[in-house]
C-alpha cells in the first residue's frame, strides 16, 4: 500500500484515473431488494465489478445459548467471497480477513439495528461476495442494510459502505483494484446516511490530517448518493408489486 | 392496513427517513422520535391516526402478543409439557395444565406428538420472550385435518378483511373451512376442489395482497377460478 | 439443522398424490421454469447463473498451473466442489462442510468427470512438469428444492464457456475450454408415496428418498446416486429413467444453446 511501485502511473496526464473517473466519481452502482426467495430478506449489489449478495435471516433464537444477549439480539455476520470471486482461487472457508471484517461489520450494523427490540435473538446476515476488484467489504454492508431493512427488521437508519484513499499524493474517491494494490492510503467507512454518523472506520496506508478531512468529505457525498440507490431498491421493489407491475 | 384502499395518496418510507417534524403528533408503531422528528425504522406506508404518526411494515417478522391465536407445530414433548413453533423467535410452551385433556405422567405424546399441528392461544410473553400457550378456550384443538400455510404478516389482515368480509367471501367461494392465525399461518380443509380453489386464492393473495385495489382484482379471480372449475 | 415435518403437510402430500396432483399445481414429471446465464461473474474464467423456480445457485470456474500427479505425468485435473453455506437457506448452519454439501459437489462431479466430457491428456501443457487443473466452484444462494439439478447445469453451463487464461500462465494465447459433451442431471423424489420430477422445498420437506440420475449425449448413465432413508423398486427406476431420458436432452440442448 506504501508506494514502492514508481513506475505505475494511476493518474493521467490531464488528472483524470485511468478508468477515466473524476478523482471525486464513485464507480456506477446498481442495487436490487429481495432478489432471494429462500430468505427473510435480501439485496444484490454491484458496484464496479465488484458482485455482493446479502441474505438476512431471523429474528430467531440465539443459539448457542453462551451468545445469547438477555437484553438485545446478537448481529451474527459471515462475510465470505466465494472461491471464483478473485482472479486467484480462494479455497473455501474462514480466514482470519473474513473474520475480522464480519467482526467489525456486524457491530457496525449493531449500531442502526433497534437490536434491544429482540432480546435472546440472533439476526443473521450472510454477505457473498461474487465477484470482487477492491471495496468489497464497503459494497458488502451497503448490501446488508437494504437486506434487512427488506426483511422487515427495525433500524434507526440505512448505512452505507464507501472508502476513498490516496493514490500519486492525491485523494480519490473509491478506488479500483489497480488504485487498491498500488496507491497509498485506504479509508473505508459505514456511514449513516441520513445523520451522517460513522459507524464503520477502517485505514491503511499514509494520510495527512487534511487529506483524511477530504476522504471524509469525499466518502459523505458518496454516502448520499448511494443512499438514494438504497431507498430506490427497497421502494422499487414494493412499489411495484403496488402498481401490479411485478 | 388502515390508509390501503381509501384514495389517500400513500407515501412509501425506509428506515431512517424523517416522516414528520411538526409538533403535536406522536410516534407510532414503526417509528421512532429523533429529536424533533419522528423517524421511519421499517419500509412501509406511512399511516396518521389522530396524529399519531406509524408505519405499516410491507414485511415483518411475527412477535407474540398476549391473546394472540395462533397455529403451532408440535417440535418437542416432555413429560408434562410440549413446546410448539409459532413462527416467531421463540418456542411457545403449552404446560399440561393448560392443556385440554388429562394424561397420565410420561404420556404426552399420546394426545400431541412431534410434527401435529394445533390451534392455540397466548397466555402469556414475559420480558424476556418467554411465550406461554394454553389450549382452553372455544375451538382450540389438535388440527387432524386439513393443510398449513403460510403468509407474510402484513397478509393476514388482507385475507381477514374489514369484518372478515374478505374471509367470509373465501369461505362461500371454496365451501372450505379456514383459520387465520395472527402468526402468519393458514388452515384450510375442505374437498378437493375447494382446497384447489383455496390454494390458488392464497397464491393470488401472496403475489397481489399489497396492491390498493387488491380486494377489486381478488372478487375477479374468485369468479375466473370458480368458472374454470 | 433439522426441519420440523408437519403432519399436515404429509398427509396433504398423500391426498394429491392419490389425485395425481401436486403441492404447487404441476404435473407429475413437470419441472420448474429454469433460465441460465452464462459468463456472468467477473473474474472467473467461466461462469453460469442458475435460477430454478425460486431455487439460485452459482457456478463459476478457475484454472490453475500445477505439476502432474507422479502416476500421470501428462495428464490434467478436473474438481468440483459445492458449497451449501448458510446463505443458502434458515436450515444451513455455518460451520466445516457439511455431508450434504459434499455429497452435493462429488455427484456433481461425478457426472461431469465420468462422461468424458473434458479430455485430460488435453490440459497437459508439459509433460510431467506443468499441467492445468479446472477448479469448479458451486454456491447455492436460495434452497427452494432440487438444488442438485441446478447444480450440475450450472457446473457444465460454465465450463462449457469457460475460456483457458493461457495468457496469464505464460502458456500461450487464451483458447476456449475444450468440452466435447453435455451431462445433465435429472433429480426424482418420492412425494406423497410416489416419484415426482424437480421436487420443491415443500415436496423435499414432507417427501422420502431421492434418485439423481446424470446421462450424457447418448443417453448413457455416468452418475447415479440414492440419498435419503428409503426404498426402491427396479420397475419404479425403470419409469424415472425414461423420464430422465427426455428431459437430460432438453437441458443439454438448453445449455448448448447458450455458446452460440
Amino acid at each position: 500500500m506504501m508506494g514502492g511501485y514508481g513506475d505505475i502511473k494511476l493518474l493521467r496526464e490531464d488528472g483524470l484515473r485511468l478508468d477515466g473517473r473524476k478523482v471525486d466519481e464513485m464507480r456506477e452502482v446498481e442495487i436490487e431488494a429481495g432478489i432471494l426467495p429462500a430468505a427473510d430478506g435480501s439485496a444484490w449489489v454491484k458496484h464496479g465489478l465488484n458482485v455482493a449478495v446479502c441474505a438476512v435471516y431471523g429474528p430467531m433464537e440465539a443459539h448457542p445459548r453462551k451468545i445469547q444477549r438477555q437484553d438485545r439480539c446478537v448481529i451474527d455476520v459471515r462475510y465470505n467471497m466465494a472461491p471464483f470471486s478473485t482472479s486467484d482461487r480462494i479455497r473455501p472457508g474462514y480466514n482470519r480477513r473474513s473474520r475480522e471484517i464480519s467482526k467489525v461489520t456486524a457491530e457496525s450494523l449493531e449500531s442502526v439495528v433497534l437490536v434491544e427490540r429482540y432480546p435472546r435473538s440472533k439476526i443473521r446476515v450472510e454477505i457473498e461476495i461474487l465477484a470482487a476488484e477492491a471495496g468489497t467489504r464497503c459494497v458488502g454492508i451497503t448490501a446488508a442494510a437494504v437486506a434487512l431493512a427488506d426483511a422487515g427488521i427495525p433500524m434507526r437508519d440505512l448505512i452505507v459502505g464507501v472508502a476513498a484513499g490516496k493514490i500519486e499524493d492525491t485523494v480519490v474517491l473509491d478506488l479500483d483494484k489497480a488504485e487498491d494494490n498500488y496507491g497509498q492510503a485506504d479509508l473505508p467507512m459505514g456511514i449513516l446516511p441520513t445523520t451522517g454518523e460513522i459507524a464503520f472506520l477502517q485505514m491503511d496506508g499514509d494520510l495527512s490530517i487534511e487529506e483524511y478531512n477530504t476522504c471524509v468529505e469525499y466518502n459523505m457525498k458518496a454516502a448520499k448518493e448511494i443512499h438514494e440507490l438504497q431507498k430506490d431498491a427497497l421502494k422499487r421493489r414494493y412499489e411495484e408489486k403496488m402498481r401490479g407491475e411485478s | 392496513m388502515s390508509g390501503a384502499g381509501t384514495g389517500a395518496e400513500l407515501r412509501l418510507v425506509t428506515p431512517g427517513e424523517a416522516i414528520e417534524t411538526s409538533s403535536g403528533v406522536r410516534a407510532g408503531t414503526g417509528t421512532i422520535s429523533y429529536g424533533d422528528a419522528i423517524i421511519a425504522t421499517k419500509v412501509g406506508w406511512v399511516n396518521n391516526n389522530n396524529g399519531v404518526i406509524s408505519v405499516d411494515p410491507i414485511n415483518s417478522a411475527y412477535m407474540p402478543r398476549s391473546g394472540d391465536l395462533v397455529i403451532g407445530v408440535i417440535e418437542s414433548v416432555r413429560n408434562n409439557l410440549w413446546f410448539a413453533d409459532v413462527n416467531g423467535p421463540f418456542n411457545g410452551l403449552l404446560p399440561m395444565s393448560l392443556a385440554p385433556w388429562k394424561v397420565e405422567f410420561g404420556a404426552a405424546r399420546e394426545q400431541m406428538d412431534i410434527g401435529d399441528v394445533m390451534l392455540a392461544r397466548v397466555q402469556e410473553v414475559d420480558e424476556a420472550h418467554n411465550i406461554v400457550l394454553t389450549m382452553k378456550g372455544v375451538g382450540l384443538r389438535r388440527l387432524k385435518e386439513g393443510f398449513m400455510l403460510e403468509v407474510s404478516m402484513t397478509h393476514i389482515s388482507r385475507i381477514r378483511g374489514d369484518n372478515d368480509s374478505t374471509l367470509n367471501m373465501l369461505k362461500d367461494a371454496t365451501d372450505c373451512r379456514i383459520i387465520v392465525g395472527d402468526n402468519g399461518r393458514l388452515w384450510i380443509d375442505g374437498d378437493s376442489e375447494g382446497l384447489s380453489v383455496m390454494k390458488k386464492i392464497i397464491d393470488f393473495v401472496r403475489n397481489e395482497g399489497h396492491k390498493e385495489n387488491f380486494k377489486a382484482t381478488l372478487v375477479e379471480f374468485i369468479e375466473d377460478a370458480r368458472r374454470n372449475l | 439443522m433439522v426441519e420440523l415435518v408437519p403432519k399436515l403437510l404429509q398427509q396433504e402430500l398423500k391426498r394429491l398424490a392419490e389425485n395425481d396432483q401436486r403441492i404447487d399445481g404441476r404435473s407429475r414429471w413437470e419441472s420448474r421454469d429454469i433460465k441460465l446465464e452464462t459468463n456472468c461473474l467477473y473474474n472467473a474464467e467461466g461462469s453460469a447463473k442458475v435460477t430454478w423456480g425460486e431455487t439460485i445457485i452459482y457456478a463459476g470456474v478457475k484454472f490453475e498451473v500445477r505439476t502432474p500427479w507422479p502416476d500421470r505425468p501428462a495428464q490434467g485435473s478436473l474438481m468440483c466442489g459445492a458449497e451449501l453455506r448458510p446463505v443458502a437457506g434458515r436450515k444451513y448452519e455455518p460451520g466445516p462442510p457439511s455431508p450434504e454439501s459434499i455429497e452435493l459437489g462429488r455427484v456433481v462431479d461425478r457426472g461431469i468427470r465420468e462422461s468424458g466430457c473434458i479430455d485430460m491428456d488435453s490440459l497437459c501443457i508439459i509433460p510431467g512438469e506443468k499441467v492445468l487443473g479446472i477448479m469448479i466452484d458451486i454456491h447455492v444462494l436460495s434452497d427452494k428444492g432440487n438444488i442438485f439439478d441446478a447444480c450440475a447445469l450450472g457446473a457444465i453451463a460454465a465450463l462449457r464457456t469457460a475460456i483457458v487464461p493461457a495468457e496469464r500462465f505464460d502458456v500461450g494465447e487464451d483458447y476456449p475450454l475444450a468440452v466435447s459433451m453435455t451431462p445433465t442431471m435429472c433429480s426424482f423424489t418420492r412425494v406423497g408415496g410416489r416419484y415426482v420430477l424437480d421436487a420443491n422445498d415443500e415436496e423435499e420437506l414432507g417427501g422420502n428418498e431421492r434418485i439423481h440420475i446424470t446421462l450424457g449425449d447418448e443417453g448413457h448413465l455416468h452418475s447415479l446416486q440414492k440419498g435419503l432413508k428409503g426404498t426402491f423398486t427396479p420397475a419404479e427406476f425403470d419409469e424415472i429413467l425414461q423420464v430422465a431420458q427426455q428431459r437430460c436432452a432438453e437441458l443439454a440442448e438448453l445449455v448448448n444453446s447458450q455458446e452460440a
